[in-house]
């Protein structure tokens, strides 16, 4: 009995001990464990913020090399109406010309002569060239415009701000000693300019044309509205496709396809369709909807198209994934309900898988958007003028234009380019607020 | 242990269910049921009645084809593609299998409640009206108004969610969840109501306010009822069948299967001795 008793006891002694000593393992391990876990949230932080880090730095640079091209310097300029300069013939002035005449009249020599009457003392010809290289060309077209709105002007005296030469902009811009050669600026340009400067004839003003002029030569002319009207027509075509292909396309295999070898051969061919290189896609573009369909090139109609061919599998993949986490529970309730097929997956699948789906889409509309390399082989980098208004007009991009831009010898352009692509950040960033607006929507509608 | 449960069940061919099958006014008759998942077999020769205006009680072990059968009653199984299924299945002497059968018309006669309450993610009216609205059962809206509060009421929810009716299904408790999914079983007045364990995932209050709700439904509709809990059995059902291993062994009156079972596998789970 004592015996037993003993045993007993001893028994309990040892467990006693065992676990004794298992606690202080246990609080050993702790402590290997713990600073484990805080040495992996340091990495952690530290990921982030190298992250935050280099995106800074990428605004800040973009952003100090755009600001200049938001701004641009304009001259005062006394323009004189002389019927004479213009060559308007008669030269009566009781006598109304017509619209003809008004339209043929040189209007380059009345910027010229009114140009050399604010500096009479310029007589040399180079100097009269050097004088006229301060204005853009676009001076000329100002005053037609002027002169054939309100013929009135005619025989008067006129002070006009005219938008200044590229050169001089980037001169008045960088940090100049007033009167010294700088850039593409001579000494007597500058001493022209010292003038003009002092006796208040140049301005800054915020540069309204770069949003409302199409691309040019120039480069105080160019602007971004035809690239960004060509960006906006290609990702309407993209949507306008993509979307409801590849949405259709995920419920389809999701919802209602058999599971046999044909459906997995299917998903495998849509993943490595989301690896086919994406100038293939510019190959296919050309080789079929130009050459064998016969569609215009250049136009935002076969980029739309070439694009959405690239943008079909992410947004089939993002949707199947948000499709396939639906739960079975929802599908089971609506059919003991009585739903047919169709009416559990558009009523209950599809709006639950929404907010996969869109974030799908955004990546997949993104991806599109930055894309050049298949709009080459469409004709899309082409120096277009006009800003296209229609689905065949001849269009470019923004990432083309960008990437034209920063490929151009003028320095102007340097600062265009980074403004392009703030440009394009901005519009990324409004697609991406929709698409979070719109799933928040549906996050809201699912609870 | 293991090899004594095993010669109690697999040693041991059950050839004839033990009890009485036939209603005397039955509303579902099922005959020589077999189910099967490719090549095994689920359900073994089942033939069981559903009586008219009776809770009828699927009992036995975990994995011994209850739910599978009653899944078979709306034909929920047919989501499933290996699953086969023989035998005669009548709703009102109608064959549910026959190709000229809707599933869609079976099911809305023949509602289901599942184990876990699955509302959907929409306001408590609309989660009651999603059925009467896709089968066009209200003629107007105040057709439909009626029909969701009658049935919250049926359901013993309305007086807990008459003023937030516009609020989201899931943001109610696990017991008022379920009897939302029954709220909403009803309002396309079935025939017939399966249920899934649907008591199974809630505590005993809750779980005391759905037996009371099916006692009172069974005045209007047919129920067949799964359960884990023998107790809830014997409280609700007035049939009561025992499945084991996929064949049904022993069915007879609730009173009867609970205090002087046939047969030995049945008297083996409700004293407690496996299951």
């Amino acid at each position: 009995m004592t015996n037993q008793l003993k045993t007993g006891q001893k028994a309990l002694n040892m467990n006693d001990s065992s676990m004794h000593s298992n606690t202080d393992r246990i609080k050993k391990s702790l402590k290997k464990r713990n600073s484990k876990e805080k040495r992996f949230r340091l990495w952690g932080r530290l990921a982030i913020s190298f992250g935050f880090l280099m995106v800074a730095i990428l605004f800040a640079d973009i952003g100090t090399k755009a600001y200049p091209a938001f701004f641009q310097h304009w001259i005062k300029v006394d323009i004189e109406f002389n019927r004479q300069w213009l060559s308007i013939e008669p030269s009566d002035s009781a006598v109304r010309p017509d619209m003809q005449a008004l339209k043929q009249a040189n209007y380059s020599a009345t910027v010229k002569k009114s140009l050399y009457q604010m500096f009479p003392s310029i007589t040399a010809r180079g100097d009269k060239r050097d004088l006229m290289k301060l204005l853009s060309y676009s001076a000329e077209f100002k005053i037609e415009d002027l002169v054939t709105a309100n013929p009135d002007l005619l025989g008067q005296r006129v002070s006009l701000w005219l938008l200044a030469d590229d050169d001089v902009d980037s001169y008045f811009k960088s940090d100049f000693t007033a009167g010294q050669s700088s850039g593409r600026i001579n000494d007597k340009q500058a001493m022209w300019l010292k003038q003009l400067f002092d006796s208040g004839a140049v301005e800054k003003r915020f540069n309204t044309l770069f949003f409302t002029n199409s691309d040019s030569r120039e480069p105080e002319l160019a602007g971004i509205r035809g690239a960004l009207s060509g960006t906006i027509l290609t990702m309407i075509i993209v949507l306008a496709i993509s979307f409801p292909i590849g949405v259709s396309a995920a419920l389809y295999l999701e919802e209602f396809a058999p599971k046999n070898r044909w459906t997995d051969m299917i998903e495998v061919n849509i993943n490595n369709l989301a690896a086919v290189p994406s100038i293939v896609f510019g190959l296919l573009g050309l080789a079929v909807l130009i050459n064998i369909f016969g569609l215009p090139r250049s136009a935002s109609l076969v980029g739309g198209i070439v694009l959405s061919l690239m943008t079909l599998p992410t947004i089939i993949i993002a949707s199947r994934a948000s499709i396939k986490a639906v739960p079975n529970s929802i599908r089971e309730a609506a059919i003991g309900l009585g739903a047919s097929d169709m009416q559990v997956t558009l009523e209950h699948v599809l709006p639950m898988a929404m907010p996969g789906i869109l974030t799908g889409t955004i990546i997949g509309l993104a991806q599109a958007l930055g894309e050049t390399a298949p709009l080459l082989m469409i004709g899309m980098v082409a120096f277009i003028v006009d800003v296209p208004t229609n689905f065949t007009d001849a269009a470019t991009v923004m990432p083309v234009q960008i990437y034209l831009w920063a490929d151009s010898p003028e320095s102007a352009f340097l600062a265009k380019t980074s403004a392009a692509i703030l440009v394009l950040l901005a519009f990324l960033l409004i697609m991406n607020f929709s698409a979070t607006f719109l799933r928040s929507k549906f996050e809201k509608n699912g609870q | 242990m293991t090899i004594k449960t095993k010669s109690l069940t697999d040693g041991m061919e059950i050839e004839h269910t033990v009890g009485n099958v036939f209603a005397d006014d039955p509303k579902m008759s099922m005959r020589n049921v077999d189910v099967f998942y490719n090549d095994k077999q689920a359900i073994k020769n089942v033939s069981i009645d559903l009586a008219r205006n009776q809770v009828t009680a699927l009992i036995g072990p975990s994995g011994c084809g209850k739910s599978t059968f009653l899944r078979c009653l709306n034909r929920m199984n047919d989501t499933i593609d290996i699953c086969k299924i023989k035998g005669s299945l009548l709703l009102d002497g109608e064959d549910i299998y026959h190709k000229k059968m809707d599933p869609v018309l079976l099911r809305a006669r023949v509602g289901m409640v599942f184990q876990k309450p699955n509302p959907f993610p929409k306001s408590i009216y609309d989660n009651v009206a999603y059925g009467p609205r896709i089968h066009g059962l209200a003629a107007s809206k105040d057709d439909l108004d009626e029909i969701v509060v009658t049935s919250l009421q049926k359901a013993g929810l309305y007086k807990e969610v008459k003023d937030r009716l516009s609020s989201s299904g899931t943001g109610l408790s696990g017991g008022q969840q379920q009897r939302l999914c029954i709220a909403r079983t009803i309002a396309v007045s079935p025939e017939i109501i399966l249920m899934d364990e649907p008591a199974s995932a809630l505590d005993p209050i809750a779980t005391a306010i759905i037996e009371e709700l099916i006692d009172e439904l069974k005045e209007k509709y047919t129920i067949a009822i799964v359960t884990h809990s023998m107790q809830q059995a014997a409280r609700i059902s007035q049939t009561t069948a025992y499945f084991h291993m996929g064949s049904l062994i022993e069915v007879g009156s609730t009173d009867h299967i609970f205090t002087n079972p046939s047969h030995q596998l049945t008297e083996n789970y409700i004293t407690g001795r496996f299951g």
